[in-house]
């Protein structure tokens, strides 16, 4: 694009002909300031806070909807445009409430700093401040209409950002507040994305209301437990508890996207049931609580007895890469079994050998962002992997580009979709067919499947794919935070590490099914949900888990491991992306997976070299295909890098059937948000109870 | 002999000179205080320990909103906040403090934290006889701190408060 010459504030810049000028000022270290602009989302200029004085206009200019043109002469700090701002602000705090002591944003409130750095003192208004009283929308979203300054911004971040469009405007003048979808409440995604982006106290989050103030929280960086997207959370710490979640620095793959899981359910962590003593199953058959010690000391014994290929070990899909990684060792070396497994939920090793050969075809989360085109093949992404349908929305908005949706129901997708073919999910490929013309025009395309592409379909999709003639990215949906790093760390019954084949065991299913089963080793899995039970009456079963799950309630040692929040690590993401854990608390009473398996190791005389998530990391990137090139300082420094798979062929693994997602929804993820207070009032305390 | 009387003379000079300045202060108000004898008596801005003020309906005047804590050079002053609702209402504002405490073998007695009180809660006292042989009784909680109610305002019926062992 052309570039024309600005003057600002005496500075002469170059600018891209028609960029807003309120964003070239930024680029060259002006503030503009303003409140309903915001990066990303369509324009409003409804605050009326960034007027500036432009040569031969006649009156001043909002600077957040002008474009650049050559020769303009833009003054931001003249006198009228002090006048000016100072005015606005006082019309802001006409009806604003001076509350700033009890206001949840003070400290970080934008209409605060605006009145520190640009404002009078004073206000010439002498008339009373209308009150209305503050409404609850929902478990999570507090409304006070008085502090609202009407910028827009959460209207359009849960329109345009979320594609719900659960908020809009109402009344007139004086009266003019936000007023939610059903009348008085909430009934939307419960994100929180209207809460984070308000620039004043207007909308507060039900779980962080009046807890504490944002410069006594510790902010830890990390990534949420959750689903396989990977978000970067912000966990505001407070004695040891963690009183919110969110990422306003926009820092990670999701900048400040989150959904409502990533943003309210770490309250888990705090849960009354949380397991904080081992629990041992005594003469009576009965879990009662004992030691560490002791725990750790008859588990040990009783592996070191039952070491053998009769030994089954389940992992976990939200433990970190280090400790699945050990896991499987320990597993491999010392405990002589191949019977290693974990709840697979997409089939991400056939594509994997699909693509043998070539490089660059796994897309990440930024490819849809910014690829032209995008295919949804029977997944209900805005339910079950929502950053990945975030976005592909911005993409959208942003870039025009074109999606596709092949699914079986009716999905949020749709809504932006070229086309939306919807198809039983066995026929899914068929549907896809169908699409062949308008795909193949395209000028490139990100492929996303679910479980129901698996084993001969994911290579009849590739061949698809392939047969376009355009270039081709795929992403193999999975369900958890670390489903991916499980398979990569080869907590598989046939591969090992990076995909490498090793001598057979059983599956998980065939763990379960087996009468001669001698012990079993739970690592932060549920396997027995829903009414599963063992075939293995005499199985020695050890569960590490935070709750007293299904499987933990069958175990005879019981071992309280710590949640994703409470360690350091990394884990890896449904498109491959590396991050890192940041420890954010520490629950009383349990330890970290890693730790546990290391004084096991110990117990039994096992040398596993040192057990440290670090040491762990380095023994993971010299010895795991596809880690061996991560560059740490990025993932140091919070970053996420995509890993590089083996390019080459995977021995087919996947018996039919044992792929399956738990097709879980916004509000569920397994055993983790069936201890989050918050999420479970989300879904059961319907709108009504609002009025 | 001219010599010891000159010295004579000048002695006496000083004598009545030094008492002069004797019986000029015994008649001038003391200055000195008596105690512990008798109570210490105060400059009105003299700050000792804290005292957390009510408003004029009885209600807890601290709205919990940690600037007193931020302000605070020695970092002494710990709050945990919480809401009001309307059947348990403790202060005038939506958020009260539900534990206060202030650790008086660190506070300084510096008095920012009363300049930074938007709600003029937190004041200073003119208590000063907290010295203990043990550290633990130095940190004051709130109820400590407290104002009583005045006689003459008909409070609100607050219920029993319990402090979470701070």
């Amino acid at each position: 694009m052309a570039l024309v010459n600005v003057t600002i504030n005496g500075v002469q810049v170059q600018a891209e002909n028609g960029a807003l000028l309120i964003e070239v000022a930024k680029q060259n270290g002006i503030e503009i300031p303003a409140f309903c602009y915001y990066e990303g989302m369509s324009l409003q200029a409804a605050c009326r806070m960034c007027l500036v004085e432009v040569e031969k206009a006649p009156k001043l200019m909002a600077g957040c909807t002008l474009p650049v043109a050559e020769g303009m002469v833009v003054r931001t700090e003249s006198e009228p445009v002090v006048k000016a701002r100072k005015t606005t602000l006082e019309f802001l705090l006409s009806n604003h409430p001076l509350d700033c002591p009890v206001c949840d944003k003070g400290g970080e409130c934008e209409l605060q700093d605006m009145t520190f750095k640009y404002g009078v003192g004073e206000s010439r208004f002498t008339e009373i401040k209308q009150h209305v009283p503050e409404k609850q929308w929902s478990p999570v979203v507090f409304y006070d209409a008085p502090r609202c300054i009407l910028c827009y911004r959460c209207v359009r971040v849960c329109n345009e950002g979320m594609g719900v469009g659960a908020l809009g405007v109402s009344y007139r003048g004086v009266n003019a507040e936000i007023i939610p979808s059903n009348g008085d409440h909430l009934e939307c995604d419960e994100c929180g994305s209207c809460i984070d982006i308000c620039p004043v106290g207007s909308l507060t989050s039900g779980i962080y209301r009046y807890k504490t103030r944002p410069w006594e929280m510790e902010h830890v960086g990390t990534v949420c437990t959750h689903c396989s997207n990977g978000c970067k959370t912000t966990l505001g710490v407070r004695n040891n508890e963690i009183v919110r979640g969110n990422n306003r620095d926009k820092s990670g793959i999701n900048g400040e996207f989150l959904c409502v899981k990533g943003r309210y359910a770490f309250d888990f962590t705090q849960h009354p049931e949380r397991l904080q003593t081992p629990l041992i199953r005594n003469a009576a058959g009965e879990l009662e609580e004992a030691s560490w010690s002791r725990a750790l000391k008859l588990v040990a014994e009783k592996f070191k007895a039952l070491a053998g290929p009769d030994f089954g070990v389940i992992g976990s899909t939200r433990t970190t890469n280090e400790e699945n990684y050990l896991l499987q060792k320990f597993a491999r070396t010392a405990l002589g079994t191949a019977s290693i497994d974990h709840h697979r939920t997409g089939d991400v090793v056939t594509l994997i050998d699909s693509l043998s050969g070539k490089t660059g075809q796994l897309a990440t989360a930024e490819d849809l962002y910014t690829s032209k085109a995008v295919l949804v093949v029977a997944s209900d992404l805005s339910q079950q992997q929502p950053l990945l349908a975030n976005k592909i929305r911005a993409n959208v908005r942003h870039h025009k580009a074109a999606v596709y949706t092949v699914t079986p129901g009716p999905v949020r997708e749709d809504k932006i979709a070229r086309k939306a073919i919807r198809i039983a999910e066995a026929d899914s490929l068929a549907g896809v067919e169908q699409l062949r013309e308008a795909l193949s025009k395209e000028a490139e395309l990100v492929i996303i499947y679910g479980d129901a592409i698996q084993g001969e379909k994911v290579r009849q999709l590739v061949a698809f794919g392939e047969s376009l003639g355009i270039p081709v990215k795929y992403v193999a949906l999975v369900d958890y935070a670390n489903s991916r790093g499980a398979l990569d760390m080869g907590l598989l019954p046939d591969l090992g590490p990076g995909y490498h084949a090793t001598a057979p065991g059983r599956s998980l299913q065939q763990m379960l099914d087996d009468p001669k089963l001698a012990a079993l080793w739970v690592v932060g899995s549920n396997p027995l949900k829903g009414g599963k039970s063992l075939a293995s009456t005499n199985a020695f079963v050890v569960v590490q888990d935070l709750f007293l799950t299904e499987t933990a309630q069958r175990a005879d040692v019981v071992l309280p491991a710590a949640s994703a929040y409470e360690k350091n690590g990394t884990v890896t993401n449904v498109c491959g992306q590396v991050q890192r854990l940041k420890k954010g608390i520490e629950t009383v009473g349990s330890k970290a997976d890693l730790a546990i398996i290391g004084l096991l190791a110990r117990g039994m005389g096992v040398n596993l070299g040192k057990v440290d998530a670090d040491a762990i990391f380095a023994e993971i990137a010299a010895s795991v295909p596809g880690y061996n090139q991560l560059p740490m300082p990025v993932i140091l420094t919070g970053g996420a890098v995509q890993t590089h798979p083996v390019n080459g062929g995977v021995p087919p693994s996947s018996v039919p059937g044992i792929i399956a997602s738990a097709r879980d929804t916004l509000f569920t993820t397994g055993s983790l948000t069936r201890y989050s207070k918050i999420l479970n009032e989300v879904l059961e305390k319907p709108g009504a109870l609002y009025s | 002999m001219a010599n010891s009387i000159s010295e004579i003379l000048g002695s006496a000079a000083a004598i009545a000179k030094g008492m002069s300045v004797t019986l000029k202060e015994m008649m001038s108000p003391t200055v000195t205080e008596d105690y512990p004898d008798a109570p210490a008596k105060f400059q009105e801005r003299y700050r000792g320990v804290h005292v957390l003020q009510r408003d004029e309906a009885g209600l807890e005047k601290c709205v919990a909103c940690f600037l007193c804590a931020a302000a605070c050079p020695s970092n002494c002053i710990y709050i945990e906040a919480d809401e009001n609702t309307e059947k348990k209402r403790i202060s005038g504002g939506e958020r009260y403090a539900s534990v206060y405490n202030i650790d008086y073998s660190r506070c300084i007695f510096c008095g920012f934290c009363v300049e930074a009180c938007p709600t003029d809660a937190i004041t200073h006292g003119h208590q000063f006889e907290i010295a203990s042989y043990n550290t633990s009784t130095l940190i004051y909680r709130k109820e400590q701190m407290l104002v009583n109610i005045a006689p003459n305002v008909k409070a609100p019926a607050l219920p029993v408060e319990t402090t979470g062992g701070h």
